[in-house]
C-alpha cells in the first residue's frame, strides 16, 4: 500500500507546482532519485512521463482564464521539439553518474538565480490579459 | 507588449523554446525554469502569462522526450503509473488555484527546494 501511497503523494505535492508551471518536475526529480532511490536516467524518463498527466489537468484552467499566450506557442513548439530530440538522445547515451553530476550543477544555478532573484514581478505585469 | 508579435518578438520565442527543450530533454526536466524567465524577459509575456504558457509548451517536448527515453530503455511505465495519477491530482489542483497564488513567495520556497537537491546531487 505505502508502495503506491507515498509516489501518489508525491506526485500530487510536485504537481500543483508543475501545474504552475514553476518547476514541479524537477522537485520530484529530486524525490525520486535521492529518497526514492532510481538511477538519474530512469527518474528522468518518470519525470517526463509524469508531465503529461499533469499538463493536461492543469492546462484547460490556464486556457480558460487567458494566461496562454497562444503567439507565443507555435515557435517555442517547433524549436523545442528538434532541441528536445537531440538532448533526449545525447542523455540516454550518457553515463548516469555523469548525468547525476550536471543534473546537479544545473540545480545549483537554478536554486541560487531563484534565491538571489532582485525584482519582485511589476504589478502590471500580473494582470489579467485582454 | 509594444513588441509582441513582431518578428523579432517570434524569434525569441524560438530561440527559448529551443534553449528550454535542450534542458527538458537532457534533465528530463527543468525546461519551464529556463523558458519562464525567457518567456517573461524577452518575449514580452507578463510573469502569470509566462507561467502558464511554459506549461502548454513544455508538454508536447515532454511527449517526445519521454517516447526517445522509452525507446533508448530509460523509462520504466510502470514505475511511473503512481506518479502519473499523483500528477494529475495536483496539475488539476495547481491549474485552479493559479490566480490565487502570490508569485514571490512561490518562488522564495522553490529556491531553497532545488538548492537541497543541488546538494543531494552534488555533494
Amino acid at each position: 500500500m505505502t508502495d503506491w501511497l507515498i509516489p501518489v503523494l508525491a506526485g500530487a505535492a510536485t504537481g500543483v507546482l508543475s501545474g504552475f508551471g514553476v518547476g514541479g518536475g524537477s522537485l520530484l526529480l529530486i524525490y525520486l532519485t535521492s529518497f526514492a532511490g532510481l538511477p538519474q536516467d530512469q527518474a528522468q524518463g518518470v519525470n517526463l512521463l509524469y508531465f503529461l498527466p499533469t499538463a493536461g489537468a492543469a492546462l484547460p484552467a490556464h486556457f480558460k482564464n487567458g494566461y496562454v499566450d497562444k503567439a507565443a506557442l507555435l515557435p517555442a513548439i517547433l524549436t523545442g521539439l528538434a532541441a528536445t530530440a537531440l538532448a533526449a538522445w545525447a542523455a540516454t547515451a550518457l553515463d548516469t553518474g555523469v548525468l547525476r553530476r550536471c543534473f546537479g550543477a544545473f540545480l545549483l544555478l537554478i536554486g541560487l538565480r531563484e534565491l538571489f532573484r532582485r525584482e519582485p514581478p511589476a504589478p502590471g505585469a500580473e494582470q489579467s490579459p485582454r | 507588449m509594444s513588441k509582441r508579435g513582431t518578428e523579432s518578438n517570434k524569434l525569441w520565442c524560438a530561440a527559448a523554446g529551443g534553449a528550454a527543450g535542450l534542458v527538458n530533454g537532457f534533465f528530463g526536466g527543468g525546461g519551464g525554469m529556463v523558458l519562464v524567465p525567457l518567456l517573461a524577459g524577452k518575449c514580452g509575456l507578463g510573469q502569470r502569462r509566462a507561467f502558464a504558457t511554459s506549461v502548454a509548451v513544455i508538454a508536447p517536448l515532454c511527449a517526445l522526450s519521454a517516447g526517445i527515453y522509452y525507446l533508448r530503455g530509460g523509462l520504466d511505465p510502470a514505475a511511473a503509473l503512481p506518479y502519473l495519477i499523483g500528477g494529475l491530482v495536483g496539475g488539476l489542483v495547481g491549474g485552479r488555484v493559479f490566480r490565487q497564488v502570490s508569485m514571490v513567495m512561490l518562488r522564495r520556497v522553490f529556491a531553497l527546494l532545488i538548492l537541497y537537491g543541488a546538494y543531494k546531487a552534488l555533494v
